[in-house]
């Protein structure tokens, strides 16, 4: 017997539950209703992963639903790697799909659009988190090394490290994620704001927002508008210090460009490879 | 199918896991939330839980570039001795993507020194899917073949030998041997050791009418490098007729004394608790520990 006709008629029992392809393996038919444990495994498994990566989209739509719609989720998104860390990278996007499409169902049950924007916010949160740990943070002490050494530091070219996670969410999104993992009321009166915004079809307003890990653990804020500006510009290869900075004076000349930088310092958000400096030394 | 690498009649046990069977005792399986409690436990001096206490994590669960998770695991490792147990690697089909799988079990083999590695004699992917769960091979003599290619491939990739789990059996397949003879042949034409889960044995004798014994004496000890015990629960609607492999109760009798069957025939191995849900305080789980661990200093002084 080949063993590829027996996975594939297993992998079609898991994907879709049609277990009749599986009656040549099954010594004891009288059992093939046993193999609904396999299928519960796979899609327990899945879906409290779900649970644990997207914990305030299942607090906010309550346990049973969002274990519905994580099952629906893995029939679209089945997990790839050999891990279920991480698992659910496209969640918050299916949201979207999914909100806009029971819209348009008129029997179905509404969800709130705010849904999509707790996902994105839950996944930043964890990719935060589990990102790579900074061995380059641009440090007071480095700044000061720099400046002993004759160093320009604003044409230091730095990054902002793995942890940094910058995503656009509706206005008062932040607000109400803050509030369901705190446990507050704010989450009723960000409902409300949304749902009359929605009734108007007025397009939400966004704010961007931050998430950083620092000591191990996991913040968040918004940005203002010349703050986005110098977090842009110092993404991905990163950028130097004083064109991030011209960046949000243009933006805003009154923009406190010292005070920005001493939170970015206390908070280990930028990297620099000091390796050029000392060499140069 | 791709060419395999035999290692018939090569010696099953490498010095290293020699010398990890002979110092560890007891271990947990390793739980967040008890982090707090492992870190307060002396670990010098009379109250020591000893150097036979170490801890077993599911390896994929590390599968993080940095951050608190891989920190905690650095604090315990710091004291105890830990095994990586693999529930990802789908040894028994589709090793497309063990490469890339691999370089993280390898990355953190690398750093932590784990004092074993291991997997389960099972599939989980195909299709590029990954299923997320243990599900059976049939014992064929193309699935013993595949599942060899996958130990071969995993042993290579990460340039170590591991241990393979038998797996729960809840129904019968078609087969054309028996799994102690599946599991035997695999470990000596892949060179890789056995880990005999004592609760997924008695769970298969149960759902599928083996005897557990006539298994247990099939197994050549030298082949046995680490043992499990967990507990199990009755299918919601089949009751006592099917049972499940939780993993979120106490361990059972009948599995306590299917252990110390196993522990007459095999000696000393390392010897897990396994505990994955409806978790207890730390201070449960080590009174199941201690159990087992008082099964070990049994043997030792019998054997002495």
């Amino acid at each position: 017997m080949a063993v590829s006709a027996y996975i594939d008629a297993f992998s079609v029992y898991l994907r879709t539950g049609n277990v009749s392809g599986m009656n040549d393996f099954c010594v004891n038919a009288e059992h093939l209703k046993r193999m609904s444990v396999y299928r519960n495994g796979f899609y327990k498994g899945c879906v409290d992963a779900l649970a644990a990566n997207f914990p305030m989209c299942e607090k906010f739509v309550g346990s049973e639903d969002f274990k519905n719609i994580a099952h629906i989720y893995v029939d679209h998104f089945p997990p790839k790697k050999g891990t279920l860390v991480g698992y659910g990278q496209n969640f918050p996007d299916f949201l979207d799909d999914f909100i806009v499409g029971l819209e348009k169902q008129p029997e179905a049950i509404r969800l709130s659009p705010s849904l999509a924007g707790l996902a994105h916010l839950d996944y930043a949160w964890l990719m935060s988190l589990m990102s790579a740990d900074t061995t380059q943070a641009l440090t007071a002490e480095k700044v000061t090394w720099l400046m002993n050494e004759g160093c320009d530091f604003t044409q230091a070219v730095v990054k902002l490290n793995a942890s940094v996670a910058l995503l656009q969410v509706s206005t008062g999104a932040l607000t109400q994620w803050i509030a369901l993992k705190t446990d507050s009321r704010e989450v009723e009166q960000h409902e409300r704001n949304v749902s009359e915004l929605n009734q108007n079809d007025t397009p939400l307003p966004s704010d961007l927002v931050m998430f950083w890990r620092v000591h191990g653990s996991v913040q968040v804020r918004s940005l203002s508008v010349p703050e986005s500006a110098v977090m842009h510009a110092l993404q991905e290869e990163g950028g130097v210090l004083e064109e991030a900075f011209d960046a949000a004076l243009a933006l805003d000349p009154d923009f406190d460009v010292s005070e920005f930088f001493s939170a970015c310092i206390q908070n280990e958000i930028l990297e620099i490879d000091m390796a050029k400096y000392e060499h140069n030394k | 199918m791709e060419q395999v690498h035999l290692k018939v009649n090569e010696s099953p046990l490498s010095s290293q896991s020699l010398i990890a069977e002979a110092h560890l005792g007891a271990g947990l399986g390793l739980k967040t939330e008890h982090l707090d409690d492992i870190l307060a436990l002396p670990v010098t001096g009379e109250a020591c839980a000893g150097s036979h206490l170490w801890f077993e994590v599911h390896t994929e669960n590390y599968f993080v570039a940095g951050g608190p998770r891989l920190n905690y695991l650095r604090s315990i490792r710091e004291n105890y001795d830990l095994s990586f147990h693999g529930v990802g690697g789908s040894l028994g089909y589709d090793h497309q993507s063990m490469p890339e799988h691999l370089k993280q079990v390898k990355a953190l083999i690398d750093e932590f020194q784990p004092a074993l590695v291991s997997e389960h004699a099972v599939w989980s992917r195909s299709g590029g899917a990954y299923f997320a769960d243990l599900m059976p091979l049939p014992r064929t003599h193309d699935a013993l073949q595949s599942l060899i290619e996958g130990i071969d491939r995993y042993q290579s990739g990460i340039g170590r030998r591991i241990l393979i789990e038998n797996p729960s059996n809840y129904l019968d397949f078609t087969s054309e041997m028996d799994e102690p003879q599946f599991l035997i042949d695999a470990a000596y034409r892949s060179g890789c050791g056995l880990l005999i889960d004592i609760n997924n044995l008695y769970i298969s004798s149960k759902n599928t009418g083996i005897d557990a014994i006539k298994y247990l004496s099939q197994i050549p000890a030298d082949l046995v490098g680490e043992i499990h015990i967990a507990g199990h629960d009755p299918d919601p609607e089949l009751g006592q007729a099917l049972l499940i492999d939780s993993h979120a109760s106490e361990v059972d009798l009948p599995v306590w004394a299917l252990l110390e069957h196993a522990l007459s025939l095999f000696g000393h191995k390392p010897v897990l608790v396994e505990r994955d849900a409806n978790i207890p305080p730390f201070a449960e789980l080590m009174c199941e520990r201690q159990t087992a661990q008082s099964y070990l200093e049994q043997l030792r002084s019998n054997a002495a």
